[in-house]
C-alpha cells in the first residue's frame, strides 16, 4: 500500500520532471538553429520594420540638421557604453579593435562590445525585463508602435538626410534607429564552373539562365544550392516577388488584400520558377539533405555553382576557400526582358536604448560606428551612408550592371499582426510551392488563410 | 537544552529540511508553471510591457484551428515506435538478465546509445539518412535492396518513421536498463518454487515476471507517452519541420508559435493543453493497465 502511494508520487514527480526537461530543452536547443552567422541576420532582416510616411519625416530632419553641428561636444561624451551585437565570431578580434579606436577618439569614454549568441531571442527577453545595453541591434519583430517605448530618437545625430532605409524605422516623425548596412539580392557564382560548362557571359534572362542551369548539369555541376532544408535560405525567393511586383513594399500591399496569393501573381511567379528548377534536377539531388555550412565549401570548390542569396555570402563562400577573382555576383533574371534588376534589404536596424545613462556617449558611438568604423565594409555590406561606395568588389562590379534597384520597404504592424496570426513563414511558403503536389491548390490554401487570418486580425 | 516538545522540534526540523527544496520547487516549477498558465489568457508578444488580456480567446484558437491539432497526428509515429521499443527493451532485459557470456558488453552497447547528446545523434543520423552519400542507402544497395531506397527525410510518408526510429534507438537502452534491475528484483525462490510445481519457462514469464514489473512497465509507457507526444530535439534540429510540414510536431509548432511568431499567449495555451492532455492520456492508461487490480 505505501510503496504504492510512494510509486505513485515519485511518478507524478517524474513525468512533471519529463515535462520540466522537455521546456527547458526547447529553450536550450533553441540556440542551435541560429548560428551566429550573417545567414541568420539577413533570413530576419526584413521582418518588421513599419514604414512611415515622408511627408511628417522631413519636419524633424531639418529641425536635426540644426542641432546636430553643435550636437555631443567631446567633452560631453563620457561614460561607458554597451553596444550588444550579433558577432560571437568576431568579439575577441575585429570589435575590440573598434572598441581601442573609439577610446582613441574620445578619450573620455569607453565602448565595449558584448556579443550575444541567439540575439533576437535573448534581447526580447532582456526587454520584457527592461534590461537592455546602450546599443543594440534591434529584433526584426518588434514592431515599429513599440519603438518610443524602449528607443531613443536619433534625429540630432544630423544622419537624416544621408542614409538609406532611414524611413524604416521611424515611427511618428521620428528616426529610432540606424541600419547597419544593407545587402542585394542576387546570384552568387563561381566563375570556373561556369567555364567548365562553357558558359561565357553571366545570363541576362530567364530563359538563358535556364539554359546555363541546363549546361551546368550536364557537366556534373549541381547549378544551384537552395539549402532547402534548412528554410531560411530561400528568403531570396520572396525578395524577387518584390521585383516580379515592382512593389517596394509589396508585404505591405498584400496586407490590404484578401487574396493576395493569385496564380499568376508575384509570389506564383517567382516559385515556379523554383519548382522549374526542383523538377529539371537544378538544384540538389535531394532537397532533405542539404547542407549549409557544406554547401559554402562546394559553391567555393565549383561542385555547385549558384546561389540565390544576398552578397554577404560572397565573402563567405571566400572564407571557405574560393580565390576572390573566381567569385562573381549578378542580377537574378527573373523574366525575358533582359533589364537587370535587384532588390536591397537592410540588415539589423541600430538603436540606443531610452534608459541608458550615457545618451551623448551612446550617440556618439553609435555615429562612429556608422560613419568611421568601416564594420559595413567589413561585412560586405552596402553601406548605409549614401556617399559611401560599397568596399566588395563584386558588389561594385554588380552595381557597374546598373539593375534598376528597389529598396526594400519595411513591414508595416498590419502586415506583421496578419503574418504573425496566420504564421505566414515566406520561406515555408517557397517550400510548400515546390513540395505540394499541385502548386495551384497550395496558393488556394495560402489565400484562404491568408484571408482568415486578416478577418481575424481586424477584429 | 531546548525547552521545545518533541513535536515541535520534530515539525522544526522536517520543515527546515524541507524549506530548500521546497522553495527551489516553488521557484523553477511552480512559479512558471502558474506564470504560464496566465500568459495563456493574454496576447503577450514576448517583449511588451503590457500583457493584454484576451480570455479563452487563446484556446478557442487551438480547437478551432485545425493545423494546430493535426501535427499531433505525427507524434503518433513516434508513440507506436515506443511500443516496440518497450518490447524490444524487455526482450533484450530477460536475454541479458540470464547467465551470458559478455552480458555487461552487450548491456553497455545498448545502453551506450542514451548516454550520447540528442543534437549529436540527430547530427549523426542525418549522415546516415543522406539520400546521396549516406551509410543507410549504401547499406541497402550492398545487400541488393535497391527498391527500397528513398530519401529519408524528404519523403513526407517517411520522414516521421525515420525520426521516430531514431528516438526508439537512443531510449531503447534506457528502458533496458530499468527493466534489468526490475528483473533483478523478483526473488529467485519464486522461480524455484514454480519450478518445483512444474512451471514452464513461459508461464514463469506469463504469471511470475510479468506481474512483478507491472509497476515498471507503466513507468516506462508513461514516459513513452509523454515522450511521444513531447517530441522536440529530432524535428527540430534534423528537418526544421520539414518537408513542408510533415515532420512538424506539437512542442516544435509551440516553439515557432512563440519565437517566430511573436505569439507567446498562444504559445503558452498550447503548452497548457499540451499537459492537459498529457494528464488525460496518463490517467486513462492507469485506469487500462490497473484494472482489476486492487490498491
Amino acid at each position: 500500500m505505501r510503496g504504492n502511494q510512494i510509486l505513485k508520487k515519485s511518478v507524478a514527480l517524474l513525468s512533471t520532471a519529463v515535462l520540466m526537461t522537455a521546456m527547458l530543452s526547447a529553450c536550450g536547443s533553441d540556440n542551435n538553429a541560429n548560428e551566429s552567422s550573417n545567414s541568420t541576420n539577413a533570413s530576419t532582416t526584413n521582418n518588421g520594420k513599419a514604414a512611415t510616411n515622408d511627408s511628417t519625416d522631413n519636419a524633424s530632419t531639418t529641425n536635426a540638421a540644426d542641432s546636430s553641428t553643435d550636437a555631443a561636444p567631446a567633452d560631453d561624451v563620457k561614460g561607458k557604453v554597451v553596444f550588444a551585437i550579433n558577432r560571437t565570431d568576431l568579439v575577441e578580434t575585429k570589435l575590440k579593435e573598434y572598441s581601442e579606436q573609439f577610446h582613441t577618439k574620445y578619450p573620455n569614454a569607453t565602448l565595449e562590445f558584448e556579443a550575444i549568441k541567439d540575439y533576437d531571442q535573448t534581447i526580447k527577453i532582456r526587454m520584457a525585463s527592461n534590461e537592455l545595453p546602450d546599443i543594440l541591434l534591434i529584433p526584426g519583430t518588434v514592431k515599429n508602435s513599440d519603438l518610443p517605448t524602449f528607443f531613443s530618437p536619433l534625429d540630432d545625430l544630423g544622419l537624416n538626410d544621408q542614409i538609406y532605409f532611414k524611413d524604416n524605422r521611424s515611427q511618428d516623425g521620428k528616426l529610432y534607429a540606424i541600419s547597419s548596412g544593407s545587402a542585394a539580392m542576387g546570384v552568387t557564382y563561381n566563375k570556373k564552373a561556369f567555364a567548365e560548362a562553357g558558359i561565357t557571359d553571366v545570363p541576362k534572362t530567364l530563359d538563358e539562365f535556364l539554359a546555363d542551369c541546363e549546361k551546368l548539369k550536364a557537366k556534373g555541376i549541381v547549378p544551384m544550392a537552395t539549402n532547402f532544408k534548412d528554410k531560411w535560405p530561400l528568403y531570396g525567393w520572396d525578395q524577387e516577388a518584390f521585383l516580379v511586383a515592382g512593389d517596394a513594399a509589396l508585404h505591405n500591399t498584400m496586407a490590404t488584400q484578401d487574396a493576395p496569393f493569385a496564380v499568376d501573381g508575384p509570389h506564383f511567379k517567382v516559385f515556379s520558377i523554383l519548382k522549374t528548377m526542383v523538377d529539371k534536377g537544378y538544384t540538389e539531388k535531394d532537397l532533405m539533405s542539404t547542407n549549409w555550412e557544406g554547401s559554402k565549401k562546394d559553391v567555393a570548390t565549383g561542385k555547385t555553382a549558384m546561389y540565390l542569396l544576398g552578397n554577404w555570402v560572397v565573402n563567405q563562400v571566400i572564407d571557405n576557400g574560393a580565390a576572390a577573382d573566381d567569385i562573381g555576383f549578378f542580377p537574378m533574371p527573373i523574366d525575358n526582358t533582359g533589364e537587370a534588376k535587384a532588390v536591397l534589404a537592410s540588415d539589423y536596424f541600430i538603436g540606443i536604448s531610452k534608459k541608458s545613462e550615457n545618451q551623448a556617449a551612446a550617440k556618439a558611438a553609435l555615429k562612429w560606428f556608422t560613419e568611421e568604423s568601416g564594420f559595413d565594409d567589413f561585412s560586405g555590406f552596402i553601406p548605409v551612408l549614401k556617399s559611401k561606395q560599397p568596399a566588395l568588389k563584386q558588389l561594385a562590379d554588380f552595381m557597374a550592371m546598373n539593375p534598376k534597384t528597389i529598396e526594400m520597404q519595411a513591414e508595416n504592424d498590419d502586415y506583421l499582426a496578419i503574418a504573425n496570426k496566420m504564421q505566414f513563414d515566406t520561406s515555408a511558403f517557397a517550400q510548400d510551392a515546390v513540395m505540394g503536389d499541385d502548386i495551384k491548390s497550395v496558393f488556394d490554401s495560402y489565400n484562404k488563410k491568408w484571408a482568415d487570418a486578416r478577418k481575424a486580425v481586424s477584429k | 537544552m531546548f525547552s521545545l516538545s518533541y513535536n515541535v522540534q520534530r515539525m522544526l526540523i522536517i520543515s527546515s529540511f524541507l524549506f530548500l527544496p521546497l522553495l527551489l520547487l516553488a521557484a523553477f516549477s511552480f512559479y512558471p508553471a502558474l506564470y504560464l498558465v496566465w500568459l495563456s489568457f493574454t496576447s503577450w508578444d514576448g517583449y511588451s510591457p503590457d500583457k493584454p488580456w484576451v480570455g479563452m480567446a487563446n484556446y478557442k484558437e487551438i480547437f478551432e484551428n485545425r493545423e494546430i491539432f493535426g501535427v499531433l497526428s505525427h507524434n503518433l509515429a513516434y508513440f507506436i515506435g515506443g511500443i516496440v521499443q518497450n518490447i524490444l527493451a524487455l526482450f533484450f532485459a530477460l536475454l541479458l538478465s540470464r547467465r551470458l557470456r559478455g552480458r555487461n558488453a552487450f548491456r553497455i552497447v545498448l545502453f551506450l546509445p542514451y548516454i550520447l547528446n540528442s543534437v549529436a545523434i540527430a547530427y549523426m543520423f542525418t549522415y546516415v539518412f543522406d539520400a546521396q552519400n549516406g551509410s543507410l542507402n549504401v547499406l541497402l544497395t550492398a545487400l541488393g535492396l535497391e527498391g527500397l531506397i528513398t530519401s529519408w527525410l524528404g519523403n513526407k510518408h517517411v520522414v516521421n518513421i525515420s525520426l521516430a526510429f531514431i528516438s526508439m534507438w537512443k531510449f531503447m537502452g534506457f528502458n533496458m536498463v530499468i527493466y534489468i534491475g526490475a528483473l533483478q528484483s523478483i526473488p529467485e525462490d519464486l522461480y524455484e518454487a514454480s519450478k518445483i510445481d512444474g512451471a514452464s519457462r513461459f508461464q514463469a514469464l506469463r504469471y511470475i515476471t510479468l506481474p512483478s514489473i507491472r509497476r515498471i512497465l507503466e513507468l516506462s509507457m508513461l514516459l513513452t507517452v509523454s515522450g511521444a507526444l513531447e517530441v522536440f530535439d529530432l524535428p527540430f534540429v534534423m528537418t526544421k519541420g520539414g518537408p513542408a510540414g510533415a515532420s512538424e510536431t506539437f512542442v516544435t509548432k509551440t516553439v515557432q508559435t512563440a519565437f517566430n511568431f511573436n505569439n507567446y499567449g498562444l504559445a503558452s495555451a498550447m503548452g497548457v493543453v499540451l499537459l492537459a492532455i498529457v494528464v488525460a492520456v496518463i490517467t486513462i492508461q492507469r485506469k487500462v493497465i490497473l484494472r482489476g487490480e486492487k490498491e
